[in-house]
């Protein structure tokens, strides 16, 4: 008779009360006097650091949704307004959020409703994250602010690139924020969100070692719903108290040899591309854990800022510094982000992570890492012999996710993976 | 009539061929420039013929190994051809970052089949127009202009540059006549053939499409005209790729004419000169931050796109709006609920057409065209 694998979840329970305090903070602004911005793409932080301005940011919310359950009737009220399935889920959840508001529609989960906002930031580092800005304009009028970030084709074009993003964001997106907030940009502020960040991400990156223990002590999954202090708490000292707890958690699992997969490690460590599967992360696991297989690691869940080290909170300029991380720092989300530097990056967590096969998660409706993937499959599999399938589907629409489909493709690559081991 | 369109139709049956040949014939260079943003006139000005990269009429079939089923027929269709070993008469391929989906087929292409010129600009969206964005697209043309220089042999000159706008110009205000003519006599060309000349202007030397221009403008400003019954319908949309012709001849067949555009393959290719100015670049640069007509994939919340095409049918005096949406187009998909409100509220007619690499049921459009045409009054 075979193993009998179980899932061990970490206690990620701390990160449903720092994600409700967020959201809720948000409701709350207004009656404080504050005003709200609502941002896609990463240039969520220059609101973050202006004190009477109270932002989300797309992803967030799209995360927040899929994963509290409460995306499909946002979806259904997009689809009423006349948004069409092909339009990516996040843009959908937006509109259709603006639908409800707009039309005064009966709503069953009132947490799905955020107040409307004074400001729109789009960072098309996606373009259609600025796609959806534009919506969100037609229907209210909001001053819209929009940074182009483009990903990058090769390491020579970052300089140029990073330059030009800090160019948009001091001609025309910190004039806006300052017109809206009513102040002067808050620069120490954000001096110390990045001092506070830099420790979370330093105490992560600890998190990070034990994915390289085999077995593993924790799983990708456990690490995807630990984004959220990264993001929700940016420069709050709660961030840092979730990441020193899990640190605590790993190392107490590492002395007592407890593994992320009952009863003694997982059988398969898989690598996972592109988004994480936000409203059914565990659908996913569940199809994966009978054969003893466990997400490691992935491209976008190491976007966010690995290279700690290099964030300068007292560089000269802390509003360039931001776009720094992004374009030349060693992190180079933007050059990792696309094909080319993707390709790179897959292959340092492949090696780093000890990594058996590579999993693709191609979203429908989102096509930001669709094109490609069967390419690097291929490159990676020459060098290392590493097999990968590409797996559809969608983060959050429930009418794109087909578990048989899923369930084949990964059967398919575990004995693959077990043809190569033999 | 029929023999000036003949030189237009030549390109548009086959393009891979009649490219090839004039490419023999001439001893030139041809440089595939992915649509829609990108200033042909630069390649022009290096010596080479610039072509518009365009949607297959054949199936896609080893593309799906590359491309999924779900992203644009445009990039599933280039994809498909270049892995097929169909684009190797192009020397060159210029792309740019315009949408999500197609600022990563040049990876797709450099793994299988790269070309022996390759360029990538990142050309930005519209929506400031700062210093900035103006800055760095100049810088984008200027790479451009020096990386199309090298690969040529020859310094663009700011000369050169001027001449191939000057006959690019020519191009535009010869088709912008042809659309002028079309809508003070609708129906004067069947639809297939107003989109045969626009299409065979990306895929042909200009100078040549200017001289069949002239003749086929000549022939229709002078020859008499038979007014010709039907409902008067503009099409919009339809970004990248050109429609099936079937498909315009159905609208025709079911009692629309088609007056006026806002597609690629249409108005939307040639609304916009450039100025001759002793700063080309700049000229083009200048070019490209121009707001009208509005495009979904340029970004932009100052004008707006449906109050844009009720103000078109209103001057046309039309009768409806045929939307042709690229299936799986983005830009398209997210501005799409916000035209058909303002339409509705103007009380314009709008009928939806997805417009694949191959249209699965023409009986399914048939269907939903003749209830739009029945809308419209009269069946």
């Amino acid at each position: 008779m075979g193993t009998e694998y179980k899932i061990n979840k970490l206690d990620t329970s701390g990160v449903g009360p720092l994600v409700d305090k967020h959201w809720n903070e948000l409701r709350e602004a207004k009656d404080k006097g504050m005003k709200i911005a609502w941002c896609s793409g990463p240039m969520f932080i220059y609101p973050y650091a202006t004190p009477n301005i109270a932002s989300h940011f797309m992803a967030g919310y799209a995360a927040y949704c899929g994963g509290r359950g409460m995306a499909d009737e946002v979806l259904e009220a997009a689809e009423r307004f006349g948004e069409m399935r092909d339009t990516c889920s996040y843009h959908r959840l937006h509109t259709g959020m603006a639908a409800m508001i707009m039309n005064d529609w009966p709503v069953s989960n009132p947490q799905v409703i955020l107040p409307t906002p004074d400001l729109l930031i789009g960072g098309r580092f996606c373009t259609e994250m600025s796609h959806y800005m534009e919506a969100i304009h037609r229907r209210f009028g909001m001053k819209t602010v929009t940074i182009e970030l483009p990903s990058a084709r090769s390491r020579d074009d970052l300089p140029r690139l990073e330059k030009f993003v800090t160019n948009q964001v001091k001609e025309t997106l910190i004039p806006a924020i300052e017109e809206v907030s009513g102040s002067k940009f808050d620069e120490e502020n954000m001096r110390n969100i990045f001092r506070s960040w830099k420790e979370a991400c330093i105490i992560r990156n600890k998190c990070w070692e034990f994915f390289k223990r085999k077995p593993s002590s924790w799983t990708l999954w456990d690490y995807g719903v630990s984004i959220a202090p990264i993001f929700y708490a940016m420069g709050k000292p709660e961030s840092l108290e979730y990441y020193q707890d899990l640190l605590k958690q790993l190392e107490e699992r590492a002395e007592k040899n407890i593994y992320a997969v009952h009863p003694d490690g997982e059988k398969y460590r898989l690598y996972w591309d592109g988004w994480l599967p936000w409203s059914f992360l565990g659908k996913v696991i569940r199809i994966m854990i009978p054969y003893g297989a466990i997400p490691i690691a992935g491209r976008y869940p190491w976007e966010f800022f690995s290279h700690p080290d290099d964030i300068d909170p007292e560089a000269d300029d802390i509003i360039h510094e931001w776009i720094r991380l992004i374009y030349t720092s060693p992190n180079t989300l933007s050059y990792y982000d696309g094909p080319w530097g993707g390709q790179d990056k897959i292959e340092e967590l492949i090696e780093t992570y000890s990594i058996d096969g590579m999993l693709f998660f191609s979203s429908k409706t989102c096509r930001m890492w669709n094109l490609g993937q069967q390419e690097i499959i291929d490159n990676i599999e020459k060098k290392y012999g590493i097999p990968g399938v590409v797996i559809d589907g969608d983060m959050i629409d429930s009418t794109m996710f087909a578990e048989d489909q899923m369930r084949t493709r990964i059967e398919a690559l575990l004995e693959t993976i077990d043809a190569r081991r033999k | 009539m029929e023999e000036i369109m003949k030189g237009f139709v030549k390109y548009t049956s086959d393009p891979y061929s009649a490219i090839e040949e004039w490419k023999e014939k001439n001893q030139k260079k041809v440089i595939g420039i992915f649509p829609m943003w990108l200033p042909e006139e630069i390649a022009h000005a290096a010596g080479m013929l610039p072509v518009v990269m365009w949607r297959s009429n054949e199936a896609i079939t080893w593309g799906y190994a590359h491309v999924p089923p779900y992203n644009c027929p445009m990039n599933k269709s280039v994809v498909d051809d270049a892995v097929k070993g169909k684009l190797k008469f192009m020397d060159g391929m210029v792309f740019l970052r315009e949408c999500l989906q197609s600022q990563e087929v040049p990876f797709i292409i450099e793994n299988n089949m790269p070309p022996a010129f390759e360029e990538y600009l990142y050309m930005p969206p519209i929506y400031h127009a700062s210093n900035a964005d103006l800055e760095f697209t100049r810088g984008e043309l200027e790479r451009l202009r020096k990386s199309l220089g090298e690969f040529g042999g020859e310094e663009i000159t700011d000369e050169k540059l001027n001449e191939s706008i000057r006959i690019y110009n020519k191009n535009r205000s010869l088709l912008r006549r042809l659309y002028d003519i079309r809508r003070k006599k609708p129906g004067i060309m069947p639809a297939r053939d107003i989109l045969k000349v626009v299409w065979s202007s990306m895929l042909m030397l200009k100078e040549d499409h200017n001289k069949l221009l002239e003749a086929l403008i000549s022939r229709l400003e002078n020859n008499g005209y038979e007014p010709v019954k039907g409902k008067k319908v503009f099409l919009s949309g339809c970004l990248c790729i050109h429609p099936q012709v079937e498909l315009l001849d159905m609208i025709e067949d079911l009692g629309m004419i088609p007056v006026d555009d806002d597609i690629y393959v249409g108005y939307r290719y040639f609304a916009n000169d450039a100025e001759i100015t002793d700063d080309p670049i700049g000229a083009l640069t200048e070019r490209h931050f121009i707001k009208t007509p509005v495009d979904p994939a340029r970004g932009e919340v100052e004008v707006n796109w449906g109050k844009e095409l009720v103000d078109k049918v209103k001057r046309l005096n039309a009768d409806g709006i045929v939307t042709l949406m690229t299936k799986y187009c983005p830009p398209h998909l997210c501005y799409y609920p916000d035209v058909k409100t303002v339409l509705a509220d103007a009380g314009i007619p709008e009928v939806l057409v997805e417009i694949e690499h191959e249209i699965i049921s023409y009986e399914g459009v048939k269907t939903r065209l003749q209830s739009f045409k029945e809308m419209l009054g009269g069946v």
